[in-house]
């Protein structure tokens, strides 16, 4: 479960060097006033992921936020290339991914990249706070492989695809039997997973 | 490194920076980002009404058949630009209108053909969300109807 924000809680993003990434102005204008407010001073504008790959090679950022459908070069391919391609301090960068249309696909493709979260549009301060918060307090820690270098994308725990033999040690082996007996009550299972104090 | 897979957990700059002291307060950051935002409100409408304009001009029954030669991508671009400054309408739909174009696009363009009767009820709804006289039951009502439009594919329709 990720923490909703607090009112009260206290954040400094001053520091923050801040690359924002998109073809349309009218977005990328927005972006960067809703982190002005929260008091970011360093923000890098790319009107382009070409762009953007110039800057990142060049420069060290602490945060990417990116459009993704943009002419050319995308935001999905802007991040695959980032986590591979870029200066290597620029390459575990939070990267928050930002779209107007976000059908499953396009959030698993989000996700395949190497995106630590994608945020729909249209952005509102809130939301776009509550992300990058959790990009600043993001404990999943990074897999790189032949075809992935990003945020661990199975932190459910849910294990391998079904039909799909585990990479990991730590993944079951063998096939999975159907479920046996009754279930158990939410007090017992309470039990089980959380002993409670009892008066005698 | 073929079938290696390497686990591990880089450092966090944004984590460290965030906790430095000073700062502001969540309340006062999201208040001050609105009121950054507040400049933008006058272009941002604008630039709404223009692309909704431009919609309707090149892809609306007006444009007769005209909008036959027009893509896919430009009609999906143009609904984005409209989703991109459609929070300054927070409670005019209209980005859920845009979003359902979004869609119908998509299928549209993997079927290769227009679906045009689901494209003008996307674009009369819009002109219709953005007048903002309907009640909050009628926007959700059209909402949930433009969804049903967008998400039948050709071969359903």
């Amino acid at each position: 479960m990720r923490e909703p924000l607090l009112a009260a809680a206290r954040l400094n993003l001053e520091k923050v060097e801040t690359l924002l990434v998109d073809d349309s102005v009218a977005s990328l204008n927005l972006l960067a006033q809703v982190l002005l407010g929260f008091g970011v001073k360093s923000i890098a504008r790319a009107d382009s992921a070409r762009a953007a790959q110039g800057l990142l090679k060049e420069r060290t950022f602490d945060l990417v936020i990116s459009a993704t459908n943009m002419a050319g070069v995308d935001g999905y391919e802007l991040t695959r290339w980032l986590r591979r391609g870029a200066l290597e301090a620029n390459r575990y960068v939070p990267v928050i991914l930002v779209s107007g249309h976000t059908p499953p696909s396009q959030v698993f493709k989000a996700r395949d990249a190497g995106a630590n979260f994608t945020v729909a549009k249209p952005i509102t301060p809130r939301v776009l706070l509550e992300r990058i918060l959790w990009a600043a307090r993001e404990d999943r820690q990074f897999i790189e492989c032949d075809t992935y270098l990003g945020p661990d994308r199975r932190f459910k725990n849910e294990g391998p695809p079904p039909g799909i033999e585990g990479r990991r040690r730590d993944d079951l082996k063998g096939e999975l039997g159907q479920p046996s007996g009754v279930n158990l009550s939410q007090d017992q299972i309470n039990d089980m997973m959380k002993p409670a104090k009892v008066k005698l | 490194m073929s079938g290696v897979v390497r686990k591990f957990r880089p450092p966090n700059r944004l984590s460290m920076l965030v906790k430095a002291s000073g700062g502001k307060r969540v309340k006062e950051a999201l208040e001050a980002a609105d009121a950054a935002l507040e400049p933008l409100r006058a272009p941002s409408l604008a630039i709404l009404d223009a692309a909704l304009a431009d919609i309707e001009a090149r892809f609306g029954p007006a444009a007769g058949a005209g909008r036959e030669g027009e893509g896919f991508q430009d009609l999906y671009a143009l609904s984005l630009r409209i989703i991109d400054v459609a929070g300054f309408l927070p409670e005019s739909s209209v980005d859920q209108a845009a979003v359902s174009l979004c869609a119908l696009v998509d299928h549209c363009a993997e079927a290769g053909a227009w679906r045009w009767d689901a494209v003008d009820v996307h674009v009369h709804a819009l002109r219709l969300l953005r007048g903002g006289a309907l009640e909050p039951d009628q926007r959700k009502a059209m909402i949930e109807g433009l969804n049903k439009v967008s998400q039948r594919r050709l071969e359903e329709a």
